[in-house]
């Protein structure tokens, strides 16, 4: 147990300074840019150059908040106390809606789609990767092309390719939003069936943009543990197949939780195109809006939000993968 | 004449390969080991020593694919038996094995004792967990092992301890015949030593009742195993007992062997080192006569042609050479 | 070399990536040879016309020969594009319930009758149970495209005079004319139709695929030289430089780079946002898997005995990365580039349907087309031809330089063959 409170330390500690890192890269990369956008915005609205509802606020906000006017290391504390309290200031594109408002009505429906549909896709990938490499013959040689095929499609060429099948040809799902564009949201059967029936699209286009990857990666992993010395010396020490594909299943398994933590930034990012495509009322379709809306205080703060999201999902991992493979407690130990 | 515990006869083992060519790597072997007896197996690498170890166990998985002969355990014939039999009833339990590569033998993610669970339940599924554990610490603290490596991982232990921990877990059946394959190859020679010792052990504790010890070098054998075979390309080249194959070599092969290797035995250092050129023959279409011939100092033009077959020298030692055994020693002392 | 290069080529995976990825190289370098249209040029009014032969209707009637052909089935096929199995069924439904005819006097394969019928009882004033506007707007629809549908005669074509004003008839055009295509002067042929701005979309595409190839080039470029530098120093230097780099490396790993790229390409704003500092751009997010690649290998080289020799002989650091390091993951350093470049052309398309690639006015690119096909919902209208070409382009890129690269993987580590 010893070894285990090491590596959780480690990388809790990693943790915390990769989150430090991050706030840093948010913070400075925008404001390294030839055209600061934050000056930008500034200046017009300085020159009062639109007029619509609110422009007074934004950049009586803007100043305060973003404390424009004062020296660098001076406005990355303040934005550090303004991160931390959770004020982002007003979003330009829906104001007078706060973009903090805009975050939390948003985020709940990304966790929702993507954490699930990123795990059935790798659950499916691995399980049908490990088939692959233990029945070979046809279902191989069927499976790996498809999968090569599927993991070569873009994210967001995917959902558009499932929206016009199945949303718009078959008719069998609505083709965007989140659920009814007729409904308040509330607990009633009609409102929970139709966030059921808007979830599927998204859900499985991210599943299927997932598996192809994760076949290719644990179809690789486990013809390499099959040939493992430790398999060889089971099978002459009399123990039956089933139980030595345990053994060589449970081992490849092991590589691709770090595989999948290493990779879970890419699918964050590709998931966020099917939001986009899907016009689900995620996170992803909230930097759509930022973006075309010239948002710069929601993209600053939806982009810190996926890159905490994503830091938190790659610790999760680690410390449980720490927990179930005995290697690195063993290397903790060393 | 004690009971004879394994005997081979002229067991002829092929791998297939993706180009559906046959590659008979063990060609035509027989050999005989009794009860308490030990003997070791010796060639070169590529020889088809390992493939011999793997062939006598009578479970053959592709590519390797029993071609023909007998292996009899005990008085019965598992040759001729279904192989998920075999499995169950020869595998871990009459004939064991050590593998080549015992660092990564072991499942890096299993528990030693969780292992050993496996072994023992896959031949007696009716054992406890308490009853194997009581068992497995019993035969370890034989074998001077400490009990707490049953609870460890095998990354968790030295190189070492999980080349004996691999032989203890082995024999934890008490099979009658273990084939060792390079048992002590990759360690260091303190390490070495241990796993001889402890090999040699198994025997004396009645653990095991017969040994083949299978290496690349030669003289290791002397002082570890009763008799000594020679291999080289599939085929047995020299039998006798160990004190003679190591110091009074019949074949040309069994010589350069000896001159080739570094010896850490005192008493073994003098004779002269030599590395014999060349390569084996290629297995896919051997040679038609002798297989050493290409290689061999003392070659004739007939060697090239004719096909040898063992001869023995009437005081129960064996070799495979158109030339006789006089002529040979003659050959050498002109040598040296 | 040359062995190296036959066995390359002799890897089954590599030669069909291969292929594919020539295939797409010519098209694009050998059609605007062919073809000159400018590729952002707006050819037509109306958006989103469908892929097919544009004859010039004009010119078939004043300048073309006309010929006349007495084909069997021509007014079938007339009426069959204008009223086709399912209309028919339509007014059947309509004629039953809403003129109360009974069923079996409705035969739908009568076409007069069924004409008739359907002139003498339909008002569009009559509304049905349960039909709604967009079903009442599409038999009124119908009802116009009938008119004339049973005509015999020809149609007249009258030309004003220039002093009176008062047509006067010029041709007649019979239903049994032709005309020759190859004698129409201007016959325009639109493979993939036009996009939403009218603009001829597969000329765009040839052109936005160079265009994409390019950022793609440019930007694994860079990022293969930053990964490869990274690694090589942080591999063979090791230490505190090595730790330091890797905690960058890492930490780029985590954060995902399309958000950096979001982040990066909305400050530089839309005027700075060329194709060029676009390809840029992505290089920089996208060293990382490259230069952990390349310290993995190179940590495994340092110690070799020809690089300690060098060491020994008193070369620089640079001299043995270079000469005693360098060419032994050379193999590793053209795999990463080719996956880089397929990677940066992911990462345009991505950037370009939020609105954040290059500024639109110069060139297309393949991230371009998608966002304009989107931003017009292109796939909500059934426009197939303004999306659809554009994803497969993208998909065949990455699976070809996906197959070259597991090709190439086969050849330089042979223990992956099975």
């Amino acid at each position: 147990m010893k070894e285990y409170r090491n590596y959780f330390f480690k990388k809790l500690g990693w943790f915390a300074v990769t989150l430090v890192a991050a706030f840093i890269l948010n913070f400075i990369l925008p404001r390294l840019m030839p055209a600061d956008p934050v000056a930008a915005i500034v200046a017009r609205m300085a020159q009062g150059q639109t007029d619509a509802t609110g422009v007074q606020a934004i950049y009586e906000q803007y100043i305060e908040l973003f404390a424009t006017d004062k020296p660098m290391v001076e406005q990355f504390v303040i934005y550090v106390q303004n991160v931390l309290r959770g004020d982002f200031g007003y979003s330009i594109a829906e104001y007078p809606r706060t973009v903090n408002d805009v975050i939390r009505s948003s985020i709940g429906w990304t966790i929702a789609l993507q954490f699930p549909a990123i795990i059935v896709g790798w659950v499916l990938g691995n399980t049908l990767g490990a088939l692959a490499a233990y029945l070979k013959g046809n279902f191989d040689r069927l499976l790996m092309p498809l999968s090569i095929f599927l993991s070569n499609i873009p994210a967001f060429g995917m959902a558009i390719i499932m929206l016009v099948i199945f949303a718009v040809e078959l008719k069998w799902f609505p083709v965007s939003g989140g659920y009814g564009y007729d409904m308040i949201p509330n607990n009633s059967p009609e409102f929970v069936w139709s966030v059921i029936v808007h979830y599927q699209l998204p859900f499985w286009s991210i599943v299927l943009i997932t598996i192809g990857g994760q076949a290719i990666g644990m179809r690789s992993m486990a013809i390499y543990e099959l040939n493992a010395d430790y398999v060889k010396y089971a099978r002459f020490l009399g123990i039956k197949d089933r139980k030595i594909i345990q053994y060589v299943f449970r081992n490849a398994m092991l590589p691709q939780i770090t595989g999948l933590a290493l990779s879970i930034g890419t699918m964050v990012g590709g998931a966020l195109f099917a939001e986009i495509i899907f016009s689900y009322p995620g996170i992803g379709t909230t930097l759509l809006t930022a973006s075309l809306g010239g948002d710069y205080p929601l993209i600053s703060a939806s982009t810190l939000i996926i890159t905490i999201m994503t830091l938190i999902a790659v610790f999760a991992l680690e410390i449980l993968y720490g927990f179930i493979d005995p290697r690195v407690k063993a290397a903790q130990a060393e | 004449m004690s009971k004879v515990i394994l005997e081979v006869n002229e067991l002829t083992t092929k791998y297939i390969t993706r180009f559906r060519e046959d590659i008979y790597a063990v060609d035509h072997v027989s050999l005989k080991v009794e009860d308490g007896k030990s003997i070791g197996i010796a060639g070169e690498s590529g020889c088809g020593k390992s493939t011999l170890a793997l062939s006598l166990m009578g479970y053959y998985f592709p590519p390797l694919h029993y071609s023909s002969g007998e292996i009899i355990v005990d008085g019965r014939n598992i040759t001729g038996m279904n192989p998920d039999n075999v499995r169950k009833t020869i595998l871990g339990n009459e004939i064991s094995y050590i593998p080549q590569a015992a660092m990564n033998a072991l499942n890096p993610t299993q528990k030693v004792i969780r292992f050993i669970e496996d072994v023992i339940q896959a031949h007696n599924p009716r054992v406890t967990r308490q009853e194997i554990y009581e068992l497995a610490r019993e035969r370890f603290e034989l074998l001077g092992l400490p009990a707490d490596v049953l609870q460890k991982y095998s990354v968790e232990l030295s190189g070492g301890m999980k080349q004996r921990t691999v032989i203890a877990t082995s024999v934890i059946l008490s099979p009658k015949v273990l084939i060792a394959d390079e048992p002590s190859s990759a360690l260091d020679v303190t390490s070495q030593k241990m796993v001889i010792k402890m090999i040699l052990d198994l025997m004396e504790k009645g653990i095991i009742k017969s040994l083949i010890f299978i290496t690349h070098e030669l003289p290791l054998l002397y002082n570890v195993t009763d008799d000594i075979m020679v291999m080289y390309a599939g085929q047995i080249v020299e039998r006798g007992s160990a004190d003679e194959v190591v110091f009074d070599p019949i074949h040309p092969y069994s010589k350069a062997l000896m001159g080739s290797i570094i010896v850490p035995e005192a008493g073994l250092r003098d004779v002269k080192l030599t590395a014999i050129p060349g390569t084996p023959p290629n297995l896919k279409n051997p040679p038609a006569g002798c297989r050493f011939a290409a290689r061999c100092k003392f070659a004739m033009p007939e060697c090239q042609a004719i096909s040898v077959n063992l001869r023995d020298t009437g005081g129960g030692r064996t070799y495979r050479c158109i030339i006789p055994e006089e002529d040979l020693r003659k050959a050498y002392e002109n040598e040296s | 070399m040359k062995h190296l290069l036959g066995q390359i080529f002799r890897s089954g995976k590599f030669l069909f990536g291969f292929v594919i990825f020539m295939i797409i190289m010519l098209t694009v370098l050998i059609y605007p040879l062919l073809v000159e249209y400018p590729p952002l040029k707006t050819i037509s009014r109306g958006t989103f016309l469908p892929p097919g032969i544009y004859v010039n209707v004009y010119d078939s009637m004043t300048f073309s020969e006309s010929y006349t052909l007495i084909l069997d089935n021509a007014a079938t096929k007339r009426i069959a594009s204008k009223l086709n199995a399912e209309d028919r069924q339509a007014m059947k439904e309509w004629l039953v319930i809403g003129a109360e005819l009974p069923e079996d006097e409705i035969d739908v394969d009568d076409t007069a009758k069924l004409i008739d019928l359907w002139t003498t009882n339909f008002d569009p004033t009559v509304r049905l149970p349960g039909m709604t506007n967009a079903d009442r707007n599409y038999y009124i629809r119908l009802t116009a495209s009938l008119d004339g549908l049973l005509a015999t005669e020809g149609a007249t074509v009258a030309v004003a005079n220039e002093d009176t004003g008062v047509l006067e008839e010029k041709y007649v055009i019979d239903q049994t004319t032709y005309v020759n295509v190859g004698e129409v002067p201007n016959v325009r042929v639109l493979p993939l139709g036009t996009d939403n701005f009218g603009r001829d979309v597969l000329t765009e595409l040839i052109k936005a695929i160079s265009v994409s190839l390019t950022i793609g080039f440019v930007a694994g470029t860079v990022a293969t030289t930053i990964g490869l530098i990274l690694g090589l120093v942080s591999g063979y230097i090791g230490g505190i430089v090595d730790d330091l780099i890797m905690f960058i490396t890492n930490l780029f790993t985590v954060i995902p780079s399309i958000i950096l790229l979001i982040l990066i390409s909305f400050s530089i704003g839309q005027e700075k946002r060329g194709a060029f500092t676009i390809a840029v751009v992505i290089g920089f997010t996208s060293w990382v898997w490259t230069a952990r690649a390349v310290r993995a290998q190179v940590i495994s080289l340092r110690n070799r005995d020809h690089v300690n020799l060098s060491k020994l002989s008193g070369h620089s650091i640079i001299h043995i990365l270079a000469m005693d390091i360098l060419p032994y993951i050379a193999s590793y350093v053209v795999m990463a580039l080719i996956l880089q470049i397929s990677s940066g052309i992911l990462a345009e398309a991505g950037l370009s349907i939020l609105g954040l690639g290059p500024r639109t006015t110069e060139v297309p690119t393949l991230g371009l087309m998608l966002n304009w096909a989107l931003i017009y919902q292109a796939p909500l209208l059934g426009k197939w031809w303004a999306y659809f070409p554009v994803i497969l382009i993208i998909a065949l890129i990455a699976f070809s330089m996906n197959l070259m690269n597991t090709g190439l993987d086969q050849v330089f580590n042979p223990a992956l063959r099975d």
